[in-house]
């Protein structure tokens, strides 16, 4: 039985598409600060440091050797992941794994990332394989513009649901102090407007590029308990990883059907007696790259059944102020720097839990939220948030 | 290889105070990366015979494209089964580039707009590539394609780019 | 497309040469910044004081790494140090910013408390050894690079 756990400090930077007035190392350190602030600690009660980063998106390698002094891990255990878009939050399932075990009382979880930096598609390009990979790439964009089109195809949704899950981002972004793009979005026709990338997406069919960071202190239910008045318990963490060019051959080559988000969610919900999630958890943060991706990812996480993520959005269950909230940050499609957006996810989902949303605070009662990572070859990592265990 | 010296230039933000530099380093970095035997029996075939070929799995019966040696689904050795796939089949899935990317290879510019797609070979196999139609109001999905192949003997060895793209059947 | 893969000789196995292309911008950040700014206006070369650990930082950074403090206290150092090591390197790379061979130091400024990497120049090989005195030369045409710094020539 592993050690129950709680994160007990939330910090992040706020978000935008550059940020010449500081490095990279200097970036990080306002999540990193901002975080201590919350718990009220110094750097000096954090045992060990978790990092997490999309390596090569500022198209430098290592980035955890220039920050170790900015971003508090100097001379401290601790270990840098890069597991993709996933990377933010197998730093989160890292600290939870060694706070767990109880070799470490009270850990910091970073994610971070500056897009200012290097160019995104060329990286994600030059992590395919070069032969297969990138003959007919057209980086993430590509993937998500054919699992669109699939989904359109199968569940009936049409442009007009995806410019609703847009709105909905913007309404809940504007509320949000840290995030990212707040256009004031009014209606559904100012969401066709815009132009596509890659046909059936749109530009506001799919997620910015954003320098920011966003640290988590996790502490051990001992000291978490003395440590902050309000902890959140990481009740449960799953994570399921998949072949990159095979990813979607079991049985759907589009990802539409994608395998690990069935996997993960089996055995999350099953541990944790989940067996109707939008009534046995409260609110989600989940990682949607696209709008569309954000229909498709209710039914891969049975908020609902096959083929009704877009009726879930038309009936404003997933609203702030609905039943089922979703992404009431305004989630990845208003605010996305990589390899810090899952750790925003849950740093978001632990904030409503507190409530101390603010603006952007669920008009529901949460006490079970989710977050949620996908990433690389559509691999994924879910993390489940109590307020009391 | 060229001596070619890094380019290293900085550039300054716009008037307004206080001024920040950003220090630009553009240097493309060298890999070499080996097919291995199963993918170089691949580049093989579609030189010499212009053969789209995988290898099918002695326990389960499924043939793999990209080859692989250990079968994704059984975790078995895949042993020298070697299939030649049809080169017909239908357009499963497609989407089309409208904004330009890098080519991370070189560092240029893609041309746009293209269109690549998921293709569905006539024995099941799924095969991704570029497709030959540009117009997005021309195509559409179960659409019947064919692979037209680089006639030129020496310019083929480039493995999957061996196949220029996928042309609708019947269409000249 | 270019023509990139090529058969092994004697083998049924192909070799893809690749290049990864990654545009790379670093943002120096605003104490970054100064320091570069002051080489190209000024051929000052300034570090950042630790109050707490009564320390000097060359170049200047924004955070101390053993205290974790923010700083904040500008402080020119010398533009003479003392080599604390060196190296000679005769491979020519591409990423090297003159040709080889390039004497590579480790030198202390006087005033800093710890040492930057840097070239030597107008040096004799067999004039080299840890501990000589060194000063620095900017270059006539400075673009707010660590390269402001031609090099550091021997102190006669």
């Amino acid at each position: 039985m592993p050690n129950r756990l709680a994160i007990v400090g939330i910090g992040q930077t706020y978000h935008t598409s550059k940020r010449p007035d500081v490095n990279y190392a200097e970036m990080t350190r306002e999540a990193v600060m901002a975080a201590l602030a919350d718990a009220q600690l110094s750097i000096k009660d954090i045992e060990a440091t978790f990092m997490a980063n999309m390596e090569t998106f500022e198209a430098i390698y290592l980035p955890d050797h220039q920050m170790a002094a900015e971003a508090g891990f100097y001379g401290k255990p601790g270990l840098k992941v890069g597991t993709g878009g996933t990377s933010g939050a197998s730093a989160v399932a890292e600290g939870f794994y060694f706070v767990a075990s109880g070799l470490y009382d009270v850990a910091l979880v970073i994610g971070c990332e500056k897009q200012d930096c290097g160019d995104t598609t060329a990286a994600i390009s030059a992590a395919a394989t070069p032969i297969w990979g990138k003959g007919a790439t057209t980086g993430a964009i590509g993937e998500f513009a054919k699992q669109a089109l699939s989904y359109m195809k199968t569940s009936g949704a049409k442009e007009e649901h995806a410019a609703m899950v847009r709105l909905k981002a913007d309404r809940n972004a504007c509320r949000n102090p840290y995030a990212h793009l707040k256009l004031g979005l009014k209606s559904i026709e100012d969401v066709l407007k815009s132009p596509y990338l890659v046909w059936p997406l749109r530009l506001l069919d799919f997620c910015p590029q954003s320098c920011g960071a966003c640290a988590l202190i996790f502490a051990s239910e001992k000291r978490a308990k003395k440590i902050s008045k309000k902890p959140v318990w990481v009740a449960d963490i799953e994570t399921v990883h998949q072949e990159p060019f095979r990813a979607g051959s079991f049985g759907d080559p589009t990802g539409k059907e994608t395998y690990t988000q069935h996997v993960a969610c089996e055995r999350l919900y099953k541990r944790n007696g989940i067996t109707k999630p939008r009534r046995d958890i409260d609110l989600a943060e989940i990682y949607e790259p696209s709008n569309w991706e954000e229909m498709n990812l209710y039914e891969h996480f049975h908020f609902c059944g096959k083929g009704e993520g877009w009726k879930l959005i038309e009936k404003g269950i997933t609203e702030i102020e609905g039943e089922f909230p979703v992404n009431p940050s305004g989630g990845v499609l208003a605010t996305n720097p990589i390899g810090a957006t899952p750790t925003i996810r849950v740093a978001e989902a632990a904030l409503q839990i507190r409530g101390d949303g603010g603006e952007h605070q669920a008009t529901r009662e949460v006490k079970t939220a989710l977050a949620t990572a996908l990433g690389g070859p559509n691999w994924t990592v879910m993390t489940l948030l109590k307020r009391s265990l | 290889m060229a001596k070619k010296k890094v380019k290293e230039t900085t550039e300054k933000s716009p008037k307004e105070e206080p001024e920040y530099v950003r220090i630009k380093f553009n240097q493309p970095r060298r890999y070499d990366w080996s097919t291995g035997k199963y993918l170089g029996h691949f580049y093989a075939e579609a030189k010499e015979n212009k053969k789209i070929v995988g290898n099918r799995c002695p326990k389960c019966k499924e043939i793999w494209l990209p080859p692989t040696p250990v079968c994704p689904k059984c975790k078995v050795d895949m042993g020298w089964d070697w299939r030649e796939l049809p080169q017909t089949g239908t357009v499963f899935q497609y989407t089309y580039l409208v904004f330009p990317l890098w080519d991370p290879h070189y560092g240029e510019r893609w041309a746009n707009p293209y269109a690549s797609g998921i293709i569905k070979l006539d024995n099941g196999v799924f095969y991704r590539h570029f497709l030959e139609e540009q117009d997005k109001e021309k195509l559409k999905e179960g659409m019947r394609v064919k692979a037209v192949w680089k006639e030129d003997y020496n310019e083929r060895g480039q493995g999957p780019s061996d196949i220029l793209y996928f042309k609708e059947i019947g269409k000249e | 497309m270019a023509t990139v893969t090529e058969k092994l000789e004697g083998m049924d196995v192909w070799i893809y040469h690749g290049r990864i292309y990654i545009p790379n911008t670093y943002a120096a950040g605003a104490v970054g910044s100064q320091f570069l700014i002051a080489l190209r206006d000024k051929k000052k070369i300034m570090g950042m004081r630790c109050p707490t650990c009564n320390r000097v930082y060359v170049p200047a950074r924004s955070v101390c790494k053993d205290c974790f403090g923010q700083l904040d206290e500008w402080v020119e150092v010398s533009d003479k140090g003392t080599l604390l090591t060196y190296t000679v390197c005769n491979q020519p790379n591409p990423v090297q910013p003159v040709e080889p061979p390039i004497v590579y130091g480790i030198i202390q400024l006087d005033g800093a408390d710890n040492g930057i990497v840097h070239m030597l120049g107008e040096v004799d090989l067999e004039q080299l050894r840890i501990g000589m005195r060194v000063q620095a030369v900017f270059k006539e045409k400075r673009e707010a690079s660590i390269l402001d710094i031609k090099y550091f020539k021997p102190l006669a």
